[in-house]
């Protein structure tokens, strides 16, 4: 006869036990972001600064937001940027991790020359590149004065300007990708290639049937991580544009900060971050259900 | 053994103590961090440039105060978001640099301490501030803070460039005295030496054209901002200070693309006749001027800005000043602290002025020390004409860097000059109209 008392002591400590390994995520999770969201609507629909709260305003401050020309430009500027580093970055990063997918010295070596980047601040980067676009005497302007080229001014010129910041942050950011694509790649069970090397498969064949079914939750998890990391940019165009020229590279988080902190206009730039919030939620629901599809298809 | 092991942690807290017992004064201020250069120098006659002179100011203070521990921290400029943050948290330092423009915002919601009384417990008398250093840090009869100068923007100017273009007699440089004449100078300037009249920043650091456009604005005598609601940039006179400037842009009398730094270097480098920029370049300027290698050598001056438009003479300044955050925690040792170091930096004035600034006081101003600095007596006018905007205009710093970025935008031609007066005012008022 079993011991019944017994399983059912273990049956309610393995519960417990459960609830306790996730007790403190879940207490990091309400303090740190469920509470933070709470006060930021209740913020985004006042008028105040730092100091105190002068006037419940109810949705003015939304309203105001989407007359503002400046914001919608943020907006779009986002997006914009959105649009062109993340599927830059996500096939980039899996085009290095396919050539560094290997065993030797020089893999490795380039391995951590890409990842190297990573780890830099966002103050490096944004100087290092700076120094390297500005047409007086930046690297650019050097060796376009070299092929007797007049110098492009990537950062003043409206129109090159935010592809500027973009590529800054795909050099920066290529790390992150190649290193999930890579560690992916690692899991593929070697007997598939082998056998479709057998059947005289060509590499493309491979690529499409074996590597990249095989990695395709990392691809989605690429995608969704970088859309919601592309989405705060910040740093970049603070330091390099200052948000210009004529407000072609201000990103809606550089607006949430200058109306903020700046212009002391805290509801109104709690209103800005929550829309952002929207939006960030809204486009990695949008990846992730579009990838589960794929997966149930 | 294992006593001792466990008296570990206890020995290693009490040696993180402060064992000190000296007062300790808690004190933030922007201009730069030098100790490197600096950090051992404890003679202001010895240092140069701001940073160097202040750092070799708190030095010297803290020298002659034993029982004083100044602690300093250097912000990056102009540091008025860790401020507000320190304010928001109730950890403020005891006394921060200040700009006379920024004092209104802080002082709308009393987060400054009123120091007419520490000042008088030391000595010092608003009646001894210039008119410009006194209105800087007085708002509704209060005042606010110990003012160290008053600065304004200048025209740096390279005389061998303006030689060689025939715009320099008996040594001394041929200003412009209206737009009209401006357009003719910046042309022979450009035929007879290939290059730009004007170095300016339009990129990043948008502080310069807006200086630009408030002094042509001001010179037609008209008002910046109509009340503290109200801008008053979109206006026939804006139109006319920015067309006339986006023109001399778009004839190539104007270097382009250049952020601060790249202006700096473009001056010193030779590559324009003027630049417009602070008088805490004056020190850096005519030091270039005595080297050699430098395009400078022999060949520095420089003026206030020149008046094009007759209306009113005037010239906007603003200043620094040290000002006491409210902090309740603040004892009356600390206070007390507090007052010698401004004695000390009022008692130092002409020190802090051999950076470029203007002395706050007027002893320092009216006596032959420092009208014997260089350059001084080319731009003392500016210590009469001198006006910071109305302390009833709040949120300067951030109107400022938005009508630096419009200006630059009608500049470059991204938008027409009416849409950009238009959107300017559109967003100062925005921000005006917020609190």
């Amino acid at each position: 006869m079993p011991d019944v008392p017994a399983m059912r002591r273990s049956v309610t400590w393995n519960r417990w036990s459960g609830v306790l390994f996730v007790a403190p995520y879940c207490a990091f999770f309400v303090l740190m972001l469920l509470i933070p969201l709470g006060i930021g609507i209740r913020l985004s629909m006042t008028r105040g600064d730092l100091f105190g709260i002068e006037a419940f305003v109810g949705l003015d401050n939304f309203a105001r937001l989407f007359a503002d020309p400046v914001f919608l430009q943020a907006v779009w500027n986002t997006f914009c940027f959105v649009l062109i580093t993340v599927p830059a970055m996500t096939v980039i990063g899996l085009a290095l991790a396919l050539v560094l997918n290997r065993t030797s010295r020089l893999a490795a070596i380039l391995r951590a020359i890409f990842f190297a980047s990573t780890v830099l601040s966002v103050t490096v980067v944004a100087l290092i590149w700076r120094l390297m676009l500005i047409p007086e005497g930046g690297l650019a302007a050097v060796l376009a004065r070299a092929i007797g080229e007049q110098p492009v001014a990537f950062l003043s010129e409206q129109a090159l300007a935010l592809p500027a910041v973009a590529v800054t942050t795909i050099w920066w950011g290529i790390g992150l990708p190649m290193v999930l694509f890579l560690a992916a790649l690692q899991q593929i069970p070697r007997d598939l290639y082998e056998a479709a090397a057998l059947d005289r498969a060509s590499k493309t064949r491979m690529l499409f049937s074996i590597t990249l079914p095989a990695i395709r939750r990392t691809i989605a998890l690429v995608l969704v991580v970088e859309i919601i990391l592309q989405f705060q940019l910040f740093g970049q165009p603070h330091l390099m544009t200052g948000g210009g020229p004529n407000n072609s590279t201000r990103p809606i988080v550089l607006f949430v900060y200058e109306t903020g902190w700046k212009q002391w206009q805290l509801g109104y730039a709690a209103a800005a971050a929550q829309v952002l919030f929207a939006l960030i939620a809204l486009a990695a629901m949008a990846q992730y259900y579009l990838s589960s599809r794929k997966d149930a298809a | 053994m294992r006593r001792m092991l466990a008296l570990l942690p206890l020995a290693l807290v009490s040696a993180c103590g402060n064992p000190d017992a000296r007062t300790e004064l808690v004190i933030q201020r922007f201009f730069g961090a030098c100790q490197a250069e600096y950090g051992a120098i404890a003679d202001p006659g010895k240092a140069q440039g701001e940073c160097g002179i202040i750092t070799a100011m708190i030095n010297e203070f803290e020298a002659g105060n034993p029982d004083i521990k100044v602690v300093e921290n250097t912000v990056f400029w102009p540091g008025y978001d860790q401020l507000t943050a320190q304010l928001a948290a109730n950890g403020p330092p005891d006394l921060v640099t200040m700009h006379s423009s920024a004092i209104p915002d802080y002082e709308a919601r009393r987060l400054l301490e009123q120091l007419d009384e520490d000042l008088a417990a030391v000595g010092i008398s608003p009646e001894q501030f210039t008119a410009a250093a006194r209105a800087g840090v007085t708002v509704d009869g209060k005042v606010l803070g110990l003012p160290i100068d008053v600065w304004a923007p200048l025209w740096h100017v390279n005389m061998n460039l303006f030689r060689e273009a025939g715009l320099a007699v008996d040594g001394k440089p041929v200003l412009p005295a209206s737009p009209a004449e401006f357009r003719a100078h910046a042309a022979q300037f450009r035929q007879r030496t290939g290059k730009p009249y004007l170095i300016q920043i339009t990129n990043k650091d948008f502080a310069a054209p807006t200086r630009i456009f408030y002094a042509w604005m001001l010179q037609q005598g008209v008002p910046l901002f109509r009340d503290a609601r109200h801008a008053n940039f979109d206006s026939p006179e804006g139109r006319r200070a920015l067309e006339f400037m986006k023109a001399l842009y778009q004839r190539g009398d104007s270097a382009r693309n250049l952020d601060y730094a790249g202006a700096v270097s473009a001056f010193l480098k030779g590559e324009g006749g003027v630049m417009v920029d602070g008088t805490w370049m004056v020190g850096q300027f005519d030091a270039a001027s005595g080297n050699e290698r430098s395009p400078l050598f022999r060949g520095y001056a420089v003026r206030p800005f020149p008046f094009l438009f007759h209306a009113r003479r005037v010239a906007l300044v603003d200043g620094h000043n040290w000002v006491m955050p409210r902090n309740a925690r603040r004892t009356r040792a600390e206070r007390a602290a507090a007052r010698r170091f401004l004695q000390y930096f009022a008692a130092n004035d002409f020190q802090w002025a051999r950076t470029g600034h203007f002395p706050a006081f007027r002893a320092v101003i009216d006596g032959a020390q420092w009208r014997q600095l260089p350059h001084r007596g080319d731009i003392a006018a500016i210590t009469q004409i001198g006006e910071p905007l109305p302390k009833f205009v709040r949120r300067q710093s951030p109107i400022e860097f938005i009508v630096g970025e419009e200006v630059a935008a009608a500049y470059t031609g991204a938008k027409p000059v009416d849409r950009a007066l238009a959107d300017m005012q559109r967003r100062a008022n925005g921000i005006l109209q917020s609190y």
